[in-house]
């Protein structure tokens, strides 16, 4: 006959081999059922001593719940290895399109706009628009650009009935803005603006932002130290900012700024027209004359203002080659680049 | 402005190219290049003949090594009859592609290979030598590229000059501006010309009338001259500036041109009425053929010159035909003036010409220069066309040009400015480098006398800027500025623009950003009736073409366009918006009214996706989505009415937008004939706003109320209404009779067909109550309920399914 230690042996063999819960069930049974090996031996135990009977008998019982034990711990195993059977089996293919509300986009102008108005008013710059039909008087003769003007050769404006005209930069909103305010302030102004130009590398339209301070001590470092400030925001920490010397009627003095192209190193690449510089815009000293047009003492106070298109920068960030491409409403640029 | 680098070299010493193009670009020109002229001639190197012996096959071949510096020497079959051994010459490797477009193959050349070419002058277009071989100068560096090694007079200096820097253009003003930056000494070529005969004055009488446009006239006179073609060296120089070479005396009026920026004209003397020069208005109805062979209509505004009887040129802008100086040619009067900038300027736009002359003067030249160009002009005239310069030239002036004579400046004042610490003695002198003498007036102040040929300098913030330049802006320090703290101020339109567009986004559309412009067609196209009021456009005087002649007064015929072209495109779905102006014309040469409008366009989706809805809403409610949406964003509640909708809309599929009672906007399907009118052809819906409507509007504040911890308790009802019933009003009346434990009421379904009588339709509505605090009881909600019911039996016809 077994002794104990062989059954508890044989057990632990056949429930480790038991792979379901019903083949699990039925070596249970076989050791703890009713014809189970425990209880055969149990059964015979009336035939030894009482000594040994209390022995063999608590033997038996502590082998009966070590089996019992075992079974339930094996059991538990199985039925989870089950469920993950068969929750891999009802598993997704995860490469499936996602569903969901379709997806919109600002336009990149917009986008590039807005990180340009988030710099300027984090500087404490405050907004300001103007219209972009304009006078005369506000998109030249107040900038210092008489009608006589050579400058005025170089602007091809869009001339309205009623004698107005599309704004041709967003220097109009200098005047619109200034006059009638007391300096200090600090103003943007990012628009739409107009030329006429047809020629495939421009647009009738584009877009422009106009920035200004007036104070008694803004210097012309100052403007360099906003201006690079901003480049760093635009382009990245190590943008090489160049200011060049040049002449705008409603400046003085003025500069155009060029970043070295982020393309090449400076190095010369079609993108920068092999120079090494990208133009960025133009900048300078607010000319007396135009502050005195604007009702503000040009003795006492004195202060910067600069412009520089928007969709070339756009351009730049989303690698768009023309800037017709951004005005034509087309769905597959805007899906790429929106 | 372009001209020979050379050239210029001969008036100052001139630092490397890079440094030059560097400075002038920063210091106030524009596009600054060096360019060399001439033929590409990439990829020819100096070579050396290391080894030279006869083709084994040919007489009159040669076979030669040559070294070009990059290893190993090759072989080269050379007929030029002048090479030999240890020549530099110019050698072009195989590949290289010769100025006349061939491209150098190996070749076997009486059964020797030659591995490339020692070229000739006229291989490499540099002139007509095919004699021999061209001969390098002994002490060129074997693998330098051939440009390097020629010096042919082959570069030029090609810049843009600001409009009120008329004095640069020229050699003497560009020597100027190097001697500003790298200092050095201008060499000024001698003016004074051999005088011989009788005085200008018995040849010619000069009258100024119009005074006060002809500051100075000088007049000289040449005798004898032989009128012919120019010497090489005057021609080049011509032409490295893009001026066409004509004869000699021409030729040298151009000449001295470039050189002082001076216009100069010559006539011929022998077709001079009465030998008399008049600077004068134009009579009314007056006539001149100019030089370019066009008859011009004069009028009294245009100066011209004239002789006794007739106008002879427009002043400053172009000569006469028939004065002007021919093969015939014997004597000569040579003009140099000085005219007024704004007469110029009129005359040359009024008649369409831009001439070489017309600019320099509308920029303004150098006011004492005048006399010393036209004695330059007669001087070279002499020593090139021959001839006698007449002793004297005839002066005649007008009232004097205004010019500033002195500026003082505030050197703290200049330093507040700019952010630099110069004191008086640095700002002087660097004044005095652009011929700015200064003498100091105490208290910080410097005077400046302005040189008479800078007639861009007014006051002190121009010598400013000069000093900026000079000093380089490179130098003044970069500051972060100082200023008060204040509040950073946004209009509200622009608030409003922006939440519009992140409304738009966040609904699923794409941002797009279009021209302005449309024309009379599109306002047809969207069947406005003639006295729409969006009828009423801005025209543009100048428009692109017609179809884009008039500024838009609403985006929908831009959009619509788009819907066009997308599909054309093939894009399955357009969902696009704009935000910007629109233009309203108040008359009376006011400004246009500049409204914020907001349209946007969705199409039905042409295909059907994996994860799409079976049955997808009609277009019109995913519209009506996005405005609800987009008006929620910028802070409002948005109500929908039938009726009152824009003509492009479809009647039945259309609402207008309303906060509380305003209307600010319209939302529908498009009526077919604008479908049709602007070729769309997919199912599409059209939303706009009138943001500026929205100014003063009071905006739906959220608040908070108590969430009930009591059980809600539901009941769907699903009631038989007439088809035409407006079920929002039907919800609306649900709302107003539920009582105070509705929470609220939803409609969620609504059918008609099998089941639903004819005209009826089935409408399902989901009520939902709550109370506070207590739970409420099935009879409170049964009567609430109940309350419900009767209504809509009352009120509506309705009846329970």
């Amino acid at each position: 006959m077994d002794t104990l230690e062989d059954i508890e042996r044989r057990a632990r063999e056949a429930i480790a081999a038991a792979d379901t819960p019903h083949g699990l069930a039925e070596v249970r049974a076989s050791f703890l059922g009713k014809k189970g090996s425990v209880s055969e031996l149990l059964r015979g135990i009336g035939k030894l001593a009482p000594d040994e009977r209390a022995q063999v008998g608590q033997g038996a019982n502590a082998t009966k719940q070590r089996i019992e034990a075992w079974a339930a711990e094996r059991k538990q195993a199985l039925e989870a290895g089950e469920r993950d059977k068969a929750l891999d089996e009802t598993g997704l293919d995860i490469s499936l399109p996602a569903a969901g509300p379709p997806e919109g986009r600002l336009h990149p102008v917009t986008r590039v706009t807005r990180d340009m108005v988030a710099f300027f008013t984090s500087m404490g710059f405050s907004i300001e628009e103007g219209p972009e039909v304009e006078t005369e008087f506000h998109n030249f003769e107040a900038l210092n650009i008489p009608a006589d003007h050579p400058a005025r050769d170089e602007q091809d404006t869009f001339y309205v009935e009623g004698g107005q005209l599309l704004r041709t930069h967003t220097s109009n909103v200098q005047i619109r803005a200034m006059t009638g305010r007391t300096p200090p302030f600090r103003f943007i102004a990012p628009g739409r603006v107009y030329r006429h130009d047809l020629s495939p590398r421009h647009s009738p339209m584009f877009h422009q932002i106009e920035g200004f301070m007036v104070d008694e001590r803004t210097t012309f470092g100052d403007l360099k130290g906003v201006l690079h400030a901003f480049g760093r925001h635009l382009m990245g920490g190590d943008v090489e900012l160049r200011f060049r010397s040049n002449h705008f009627p409603f400046t003085e003095p003025s500069a155009e700024m060029d970043y070295a192209c982020l393309l090449c190193d400076k190095q010369g690449c079609p993108v920068c027209s092999h120079s090494g510089w990208l133009e960025w815009g133009g900048c300078g000293m607010i000319h007396p004359h135009v502050l005195g047009a604007c009702g503000i003492d040009s003795e006492r106070y004195q202060g910067f203002a600069f412009g520089m298109g928007i969709d070339r920068t756009a351009m730049l960030r989303y690698g768009v080659p023309q800037i017709r491409l951004l005005f034509e409403g087309d769905m597959r640029v805007l899906e790429q680049i929106g | 402005m372009r001209l020979s680098l050379e050239w210029l070299a001969e008036w100052i010493a001139l630092p490397d190219p890079a440094a030059l193009v560097d400075r002038l670009s920063t210091g106030g020109f524009e596009d600054v290049e060096i360019d060399s002229v001439g033929p590409d001639l990439s990829g020819v190197v100096v070579g050396r003949v290391v080894a030279h012996g006869k083709h084994p096959n040919a007489d009159r071949l040669s076979l030669c090594r040559v070294d070009a510096g990059d290893g190993e020497p090759v072989d080269v079959v050379c007929g030029a009859p002048n090479v030999a051994e240890g020549q530099k010459i110019a050698f072009a490797a195989i590949g290289t592609k010769l100025p006349d477009g061939t491209k150098l193959k190996r070749s076997k050349i009486r059964g020797v290979v030659s591995n490339g070419m020692i070229c000739s002058s006229r291989e490499l277009a540099l002139g007509d030598d095919h004699d021999g071989i061209l001969v390098l100068d002994p002490g060129a560096p074997v693998g330098a590229p051939i440009g390097d090694v020629l010096s042919s007079g082959g570069r030029t200096l090609d810049l843009g000059i600001t409009p009120n820097r008329g004095d640069a253009a020229s050699l003497l003003g560009l020597a100027r501006e190097v001697q500003a930056f790298f200092g050095g000494e201008i060499a000024i070529p001698e003016t004074q010309p051999p005088q011989a005969g009788a005085p200008s004055s018995e040849s010619i009488r000069i009258e100024i009338d119009a005074a006060d446009a002809c500051h100075h006239y000088v007049g000289r006179v040449v005798r004898g001259v032989s009128v012919g073609p120019s010497p090489e060296w005057v021609t080049q120089r011509l032409e490295a500036s893009g001026l066409r070479s004509i004869n000699n005396v021409v030729d040298v009026t151009n000449l001295v041109l470039l050189e002082l920026g001076q216009p100069l004209h010559a006539f011929d003397l022998s077709t001079l009425d009465q030998a008399q020069i008049r600077v004068r208005e134009a009579h009314s109805g007056e006539k001149l053929v100019t030089l370019d062979g066009e008859t011009r209509e004069l009028v009294p505004d245009d100066l011209v010159i004239a002789d006794a009887s007739r106008a002879i040129a427009l002043a400053g802008v172009m000569g006469g035909a028939e004065t002007e100086v021919g093969d015939t040619t014997r004597d000569l009067l040579i003009e140099s003036a000085h005219f007024h900038p704004t007469v110029v300027r009129r005359g040359a736009r009024r008649h369409g010409i831009h001439s070489e002359a017309s600019y320099r003067f509308e920029r303004g030249i150098d006011r004492e220069g005048v006399r010393r160009a036209a004695d330059r002009a007669a001087r070279l005239i002499a020593e090139i066309a021959g001839g006698e310069v007449a002793p004297d030239g005839v002066e005649a002036r007008g009232v004097a040009a205004e010019v500033t004579e002195e500026i003082s400046l505030d050197v703290p004042r200049l330093n507040r400015l700019l952010g630099t610490s110069l004191d008086t003695l640095e700002v002087s002198d660097l004044l005095a480098r652009v011929g700015v003498a200064c003498h100091g007036a105490g208290e910080g102040r410097v005077v400046g006398t302005i040189p008479s040929w800078r007639n861009d300098l007014h006051g002190p913030h121009d010598l400013t800027e000069e000093v900026a330049r000079v000093h380089g802006y490179d130098r003044i320090p970069t500051t972060d500025p100082v200023g008060s703290l204040v509040p950073v101020e946004m209009p509200t339109a622009w608030q409003r623009v922006e939440a519009a567009r992140d409304g738009l986004v966040a609904a699923g559309l794409y941002e797009c950003v279009t021209l302005p412009f449309v024309g009379p067609g599109d306002l047809d196209r969207i069947r406005l009736p003639e006295a729409d009021p969006l009828r009423q456009t801005v025209r543009v005087v100048n428009p692109i073409s017609e179809e884009e002649s008039r500024l838009r007064s609403t985006l929908v015929p831009s959009l619509l366009r788009l819907v066009r072209q997308n599909r054309s495109r093939q894009a399955d779905q357009v969902r696009l918006f704009e935000v910007c102006r629109v233009f309203h014309p108040r008359g009376d040469g006011q400004q246009p009214h500049e409204r914020h409008q907001l349209a946007a366009v969705i199409t039905q989706d042409a295909e059907h996706r994996l994860w799409d809805a079976k049955n997808p809403p009609p277009l019109f409610f995913q519209a009506k989505g996005v405005a609800k949406r987009v008006v929620k964003e910028l802070g409002y509640l948005a109500s929908f009415r039938a009726g009152a909708i824009p003509p492009y809309l479809h009647p039945g599929a259309g609402a207008a937008i309303e906060i509380g009672e305003n209307v600010v906007g319209s939302v529908g399907e498009l009526h077919p004939d604008v479908v049709a009118g602007f070729e769309i052809d997919v199912p599409c819906a059209l939303l706009e706003l009138d943001l500026d409507a929205l100014e003063g509007l009071a905006l739906a504040t959220a608040r908070f109320s108590e969430v009930s911890r009591q059980p809600q308790v539901r009941r769907d009802l699903a009631v038989l209404l007439d088809r035409d019933q407006a079920a929002g009003d039907v919800l609306a009346a649900i709302r107003e009779t539920a009582g105070g434990d509705l929470v609220s009421a939803e409609l969620f379904d609504r059918y008609e067909g099998k089941g639903v009588p004819e005209g009826r339709v089935s409408v399902a509505f989901r009520l939902v109550f709550q109370h506070p605090e207590k739970t409420l009881t099935d009879a409170q909600v049964a009567s609430a309920t109940e309350r419900v019911v009767r209504m809509l039996a009352h009120r509506f016809g309705g009846e329970l399914r």
